[in-house]
């Protein structure tokens, strides 16, 4: 077990230096990167903050709260673009090229190295923005101390299930022959999650929740820092991430059986 | 005169034909997010105007921002689906080699396969608002002010064009295009009244967006639509001030972006 957790950190330890490497060989690339992420970063928050000079609550939160969980996601998202958002988009062009044989061949486990390969340097810089508004609203709302230390594993949390959901999506790339649509596909997933539950109308909060559990990758762990006593939504969210876990592999196999080498 | 005509009929059922050979990803590139767009808003909204003495907000009760919402689903799909992602890669990749040497050139390629999926995006709009029409969702004060929507959602789709092309000719510069493809996606999304109606946005800030193209990308077409009191003829002088504009610039970097071109690949 310790010697696989060796190799694959070995492993990833390239990933992360052939992607500093690629990542920063373009500068202008690597700058509109930046400036790309921050002005999705300022309409994210504008938008709420707008309807907010409307409203003074949505729901059960207010202004500050509602801030808070637009910063969290924003915190997930910041996560989800530097560390697998690049590699989802290679592995559409891989499948219709053909060049993800190369990647069967090797003697690693696939899944790892097709959702981990790419990472985004220039997002990772973007850290500063994300947390520096996650630390002013998580203070507006008073959180304590040891929440702000489970809120890495939190933030974690989420960043698992989102992924495990879009991994899930991507396994259709084997079917659909252009796959470029799968991943806007994949894109919608991540607008839905950042929306907390109570907007949704209840049968889209069910199907949500229960069916497709995209609106758990936000709306539970920050419920759960606004109310630690209620465990509800974290639990469907542990729920949610055995279960998708669980039938990850199962999946993949199926989809790999699918796979028509192109080209090749 | 007629030669010229057969080769814009041609370009234009090839590209009818390619944007539809892969029908299930041209649904979730282009529908999809339209559609997820107005599913969030709508339940936004409907949250929102739930709230306790909460009935008009801005001049907009929750039938009209509705309305607004569905309209912006019309006018995204009629005015803002195409992309320049074709061109970015046919310069990338070495591709305009081909262009450069047909009695056909390669803004009027573009151009034709531009009119293609702009065909294929009027039909979806009919069907979506003869279907919106009958359940009925959304209504309009009358068949002109329709007709005026429709006409000017045509003339921001050029200028969508425009930008997007201006967007694609670039990659004679750089090596990827889709990151200022999704800036100008975000940056047009929320300066144009797609996410909010700008009688939200603060008036210091709407003035300032008075002397853009913004507004006209989606605000001012949704008025159109509603029958509100725009003056036409001079919304279209601006849109085609700004087409005009692009294009002028468009027709300077692909000369300069031509003297630059490798032919990778040849």
């Amino acid at each position: 077990m310790i010697k696989t957790i060796k190799k694959y950190s070995r492993v990833y330890r390239h990933f992360v230096s052939t992607s500093i490497a690629l990542g920063t060989s373009f500068r202008l690339h690597f700058v509109l990167l930046i400036l790309m992420d921050l002005l999705f970063y300022f309409s994210s928050l504008a938008s709420v903050s707008f309807i907010f000079d409307h409203v003074n609550q949505i729901g059960p939160w207010q202004r500050t709260e509602f801030m808070f969980f637009v910063c969290f996601m924003l915190a997930v998202d910041h996560l989800h673009m530097t560390f697998v958002s690049e590699s989802f988009w290679e592995l559409s062009h891989q499948i219709r090229t053909g060049s993800l044989d190369f990647l069967l061949l090797k003697p690693i486990g696939t899944v790892f190295h097709a959702f981990l390969r790419f990472i985004r340097p220039a997002s990772a810089l973007n850290i500063v923005v994300t947390w520096g508004l996650l630390i002013y609203y998580g203070q507006a709302i008073g959180l304590l101390w040891w929440q702000w230390i489970l809120m890495p594993i939190l933030m974690l949390l989420s960043l698992t299930l989102l992924v495990t959901m879009e991994i899930l999506v991507s396994c259709s790339m084997f079917i659909t022959i252009e796959s470029f649509g799968i991943n806007f596909l994949r894109m919608q997933l991540q607008q839905l999650a950042r929306w907390p539950d109570f907007v949704y109308r209840l049968w889209a909060r069910r199907i949500l929740t229960f069916g497709l559990p995209v609106i758990l990758v936000g709306s539970a762990p920050v419920h759960w820092l606004l109310s630690p006593f209620e465990f509800k939504f974290m639990a469907y969210m542990f729920l949610a991430i055995i279960v998708m876990w669980l039938i990850i592999a199962p999946v993949w196999r199926l989809s790999l059986s699918r796979y028509e080498s192109a080209s090749s | 005169m007629q030669a010229e005509l057969r080769k814009w009929r041609a370009t234009f059922e090839v590209s009818w034909t390619n944007h539809l050979a892969y029908r299930l990803n041209f649904i979730l590139l282009v529908f999809g997010p339209a559609l997820v767009f107005f599913f969030i808003k709508y339940n936004l909204w409907k949250s929102i105007y739930t709230m306790p003495g909460i009935t008009v907000l801005q001049g907009y009760d929750f039938d009209q921002m509705l309305q607004y919402q569905l309209l912006v689903l019309i006018v995204s799909l009629m005015a803002q689906g195409h992309n320049s992602m074709k061109l970015a890669d046919d310069i990338r990749l070495g591709r305009i080699s081909s262009y450069l040497i047909y009695p056909f050139s390669f803004f009027k390629f573009h151009t034709a396969s531009f009119l293609a999926f702009q065909g294929i995006q009027v039909l979806i709009c009919g069907f979506t608002i003869s279907f919106l029409m009958i359940i009925p969702l959304v209504t309009f004060s009358d068949f002109n002010s329709v007709m005026r929507g429709l006409y000017f959602a045509s003339l921001v789709s050029f200028l969508w064009f425009q930008l997007q092309f201006l967007v694609g000719l670039l990659a004679f510069w750089l090596e990827e295009t889709w990151i200022l493809r999704v800036i100008l996606m975000t940056t047009a999304q929320f300066l144009s009244g797609a996410i909010l109606p700008l009688e939200f946005y603060p008036q210091s800030f709407v003035k300032f967006l008075d002397y853009t193209p913004f507004p006209y990308l989606t605000y001012i077409p949704i008025k159109i639509f509603q029958g509100d009191s725009i003056n036409l003829l001079n919304a279209s002088l601006v849109l085609l001030f700004w087409s005009l504009f692009v294009y002028a610039i468009n027709h300077i970097l692909f000369k300069r972006g031509v003297r630059l071109y490798t032919a990778a690949g040849m």
